[in-house]
């Protein structure tokens, strides 16, 4: 049975003195040991797999070469478009052909353009047809006396007979059919007499109101006047004759009775100013 | 007319992906158009006016379904309307089942790209129709539409990742797409 001392020596993480303490005294383990050491320092000596100058530009290159699912989906755009640069639809057929998600976002995009227009029922064409107003040109008489020309010629005319000041019942029942020209005549001199009036009225009118405000800015500016002066020229207030005041020290405040007197005084100061 | 309304019924059933509410929609658009008729006067390309004026009721019906969950499962008949006879058995499910992960992705995405992906993707309106439609400049639709694509593509591929559906199936679809 052999010795498996070095292992569990190993195993249990012994300090190195004790493995070698075990090797001095166990030829079994000795061979071991000397083996192991033996794989150890050929490993050490081995260096590093050194890569390829290509897999380290390849590797380089797949930025250049692929894009993300984020990016693919911008540049699906502008390929459906048909306004791709070529480097990016490089680009994006090889992330195409990795991806299926997005291949098949591609796939779905570009069958857009090429599903079928769905075929309008054979009944609707007809119908739409039937929506269209008839828009037969009318005769000439026939727009003349539509409906609407009448009302308009209806109030043209009212208009008409208003501007030229005619009662149209006081001249038909007045001249009849044979004196409407005369009738018409006279009627246009009352309205022209009455516009004439109605003008003269408003003159007059308009003098008086004039006249008013006239008045009204020269008393305003008078009153102005005689209170500035009134400020600048005030009379001395006659003197009163003291009387005994009570506040706060035991006189007696002001009473009501006394405020109204000078209240009246200022009243009667100011009266005649404001009567000017 | 018939071009016409064939052209206004694909865009009243991309925004609906129903029959019945495409039907109503273009009748609706169309008396739309009928009623502004006299104010077009040309300086647009037709379709791009009629989008303009009818833009509202695309919207409106597109936020109704969107709110009725319609998107997130697309029924076969509504993708069956988009498909191609004259395709394969194979290429006909592989383009069913992508065209509903698209409108489903479509769903999840903000009106505003949604819509212009519709128009330009699905439609084929040019740029500057979809710019005087919307009332935007050429290079804000530009950048909408980018971004659009870019969130679309974001979550089909999600929708993969978490579904763990990037084995047989991408495989496949790489291989339909000659990606590979």
């Amino acid at each position: 049975m052999s010795c498996r001392e070095l292992e569990r020596l190993f195993v249990s993480g012994a300090a190195e003195a004790d493995s070698a303490r075990h090797r001095a005294t166990c030829d079994e383990c000795e061979r071991l040991g000397a083996e192991l050491d033996r794989t150890v320092s050929l490993s050490a000596a081995l260096r590093p797999p050194a890569w390829s100058p290509a897999l380290r530009r390849a590797l380089l290159d797949i930025p250049r070469s692929t894009v993300s699912c984020e990016t693919a989906d911008g540049l699906l755009a502008t390929l459906v478009e048909g306004e791709i640069a070529p480097e990016d639809e490089a680009r994006l057929r090889s992330h195409l052909s990795r991806c299926g998600a997005c291949a098949e976002a591609a796939a779905t995009l570009q069958s857009m353009r090429s599903l079928a227009a769905p075929e309008a029922p054979p009944w609707l064409a007809p119908r739409l047809a039937a929506a269209r107003p008839d828009r037969k040109k009318r005769s000439f008489w026939r727009s003349a006396f539509s409906g609407r020309m009448v009302v308009a010629y209806a109030y043209a005319a009212a208009l008409i007979v208003m501007l030229l000041g005619l009662n149209p019942t006081a001249v038909v029942r007045r001249a009849g059919f044979a004196g409407l020209g005369e009738s018409t005549r006279n009627a246009v001199t009352v309205a022209e007499s009455s516009i004439g009036d109605r003008l003269g009225a408003l003159q007059e009118k308009a003098i008086r109101t004039l006249a008013v405000w006239r008045g009204r800015i020269g008393g305003y500016g008078r009153a102005a006047v005689s209170n500035a002066f009134a400020l600048v020229w005030r009379p001395e207030p006659k003197k009163t004759p003291n009387r005994p005041r009570l506040g706060k020290d035991g006189g007696a405040a002001a009473t009501p009775v006394d405020v109204d007197v000078a209240a009246g005084q200022r009243e009667e100061l100011s009266a005649p100013i404001l009567r000017v | 007319m018939d071009r016409f309304g064939q052209r206004v019924y694909a865009i009243a059933y991309h925004f609906t992906l129903k029959r019945e509410d495409a039907d109503e929609l273009s009748q609706e658009i169309f008396l739309k158009i009928f009623e502004n008729l006299d104010r077009y006067d040309g300086g647009f390309p037709l379709v791009a006016w009629v989008l303009s004026v009818s833009r509202n009721l695309c919207i409106d019906r597109y936020r109704r379904r969107k709110r009725e969950n319609s998107f997130r499962f697309v029924s076969d008949e509504a993708v069956t309307a988009l498909l191609k006879s004259d395709d394969d058995p194979a290429t006909l499910a592989l383009t069913k089942e992508r065209t509903r992960m698209l409108f489903s992705a479509l769903a999840e995405v903000p009106e505003d790209l949604a819509e212009i992906l519709i128009l330009r993707d699905l439609n084929g309106l040019a740029y500057d129709e979809i710019g005087q439609a919307l009332e935007l400049p050429e290079g804000t639709v530009k950048s909408r539409l980018f971004r659009a694509r870019a969130e679309v593509a974001k979550r089909i591929r999600a929708r993969h990742e978490s579904h763990s559906l990037g084995g047989p199936l991408a495989s496949i679809a790489m291989a339909a797409a000659g990606l590979v």
